[in-house]
């Protein structure tokens, strides 16, 4: 799987949004908010939509915890029709893994399909500095509780 | 009404024992199930009379419990009332608080209220219906509207908070015994892992209903709409509660 890009999301008949937010707890309800949107635009059934919500949640808490001050946290939707993926970015002060033996690792491999943490020590598109993402992935059609 | 003819008298003597016995007494715990289950009606009772106002039935249902369990709880023998005249204001003053809790956190058109309303009863229903929760386009159908008003209302239903109906419910444990099965698999599924975090006593600080949803949702693998219909609320109060336990233990944790 590559990096969603307007062109790629094109190509797959996918619509791509990014919201921008400074990378502070305050400013996370925004994403928050057009996550529950777009899955159930995309008609996702309620639990799934809740679900997105509180991931993208988890996410952004996550990364803001981990983003340098005064930067930006910016989050992709890719929209399909049968799957929304999730990519979350924030620069961070020195290279960093983002911790995968927490409590709230758990909680977004259960909200979620699909759950990976993308860590830079050169990020091309953050100036060359170090950076962590995270991407994940829930499908329309669930199969599991 | 008086003791002698509504039905509940057989109960009686239960609540001398009950009122006898020391706080540790195991006996105790199984009086006030018998207590609480044989008062059921009353409070199902109080609950219906509340239905057209625009709460989910089970939320009402819900807060009438715990209004029969603080009931059941403080009631005083001794004083010479019987139960029902004890219990039937303090499960009403119950609800009543709940309505009065219920506040919309920003203003919401009429329109949208009524909408939020209808939205709650066809989830429920379609999530009978369906056996997982419904789509967007689902209730749409369902209610013979357009979907984009669906999408409005859903909206509308994150403007709707219900914070204090959970502190209210917060000591009523009502879940029945496959809940306990359900919840024993997540407690050991809990157990299996080590988190660098040590978790455990901030999920046993959890009011009790928040810490069963919380480990049936991530530890027991089950559905909102699963889980919903395990602990007798609707789909989107889960929901709620969920979102709310997890920015609770985030800000704990952090706090650490």
């Amino acid at each position: 799987m590559v990096a969603p890009s307007g062109q790629q999301a094109e190509a797959e008949n996918r619509t791509l949004v990014e919201v921008r937010i400074a990378a502070s707890a305050a400013q996370i309800s925004a994403v928050r908010v057009v996550a529950a949107d777009l899955a159930a635009r995309q008609d996702f059934d309620l639990d799934a939509v809740s679900d997105l919500r509180m991931a993208v949640d988890e996410v952004c808490a996550t990364l803001v915890s981990l983003a340098t001050n005064g930067t930006m946290l910016s989050c992709q939707f890719l929209v399909g029709v049968n799957s929304i993926e999730v990519l979350a970015k924030v620069t961070v002060p020195r290279p960093i893994q983002v911790p995968q033996n927490t409590f709230g690792w758990r909680v977004l491999s259960t909200l979620t399909d699909e759950v990976h943490a993308i860590s830079h020590d050169r990020d091309e598109d953050a100036g060359g500095r170090p950076s962590v993402a995270i991407r994940l992935g829930l499908r329309r059609e669930r199969t599991h509780g | 009404m008086t003791s002698q003819d509504t039905g509940y008298e057989h109960l009686t003597p239960l609540f001398k024992e009950f009122a006898s016995l020391p706080e540790d007494d195991p006996r105790r715990q199984q009086l006030r199930d018998e207590l609480v289950t044989g008062h059921l009606p009353v409070a199902l009772h109080i609950a219906r009379r509340f239905i057209h106002r625009g709460e989910p039935q089970e939320d009402l249902e819900q807060v009438a419990t715990v209004g029969l369990i603080n009931a059941v709880d403080r009631f005083e023998p001794d004083r010479g009332t019987d139960f029902l005249s004890y219990a039937v204001p303090t499960i009403t003053g119950e609800v009543r608080r709940h309505f009065r809790d219920q506040a919309w956190s920003m203003r919401v058109p009429r329109r949208l209220k009524d909408l939020h309303v209808s939205i709650g009863a066809a989830v429920s229903e379609l999530s009978q219906r369906l056996g997982r929760a419904p789509r967007p386009t689902e209730i749409a159908a369902h209610l013979q509207c357009a979907v984009e008003e669906v999408l409005e209302g859903l909206e509308a239903a994150t403007a709707y908070r219900s914070a204090s109906l959970d502190e209210v419910l917060a000591d009523g444990d009502t879940s029945g015994h496959t809940t306990a099965d359900a919840l024993g698999e997540a407690d050991s599924a809990l157990d299996q892992v080590e988190y660098r975090e040590s978790v455990r006593p901030l999920l046993a600080s959890l009011p009790e209903r928040e810490r069963t949803i919380l480990l049936l949702r991530f530890f027991g693998n089950l559905t909102q709409t699963q889980i919903a219909q395990e602990v007798g609320i609707s789909q989107m109060h889960v929901s709620r509660l969920l979102a709310q336990t997890l920015a609770t233990l985030r800000e704990q944790m952090t706090s650490d």
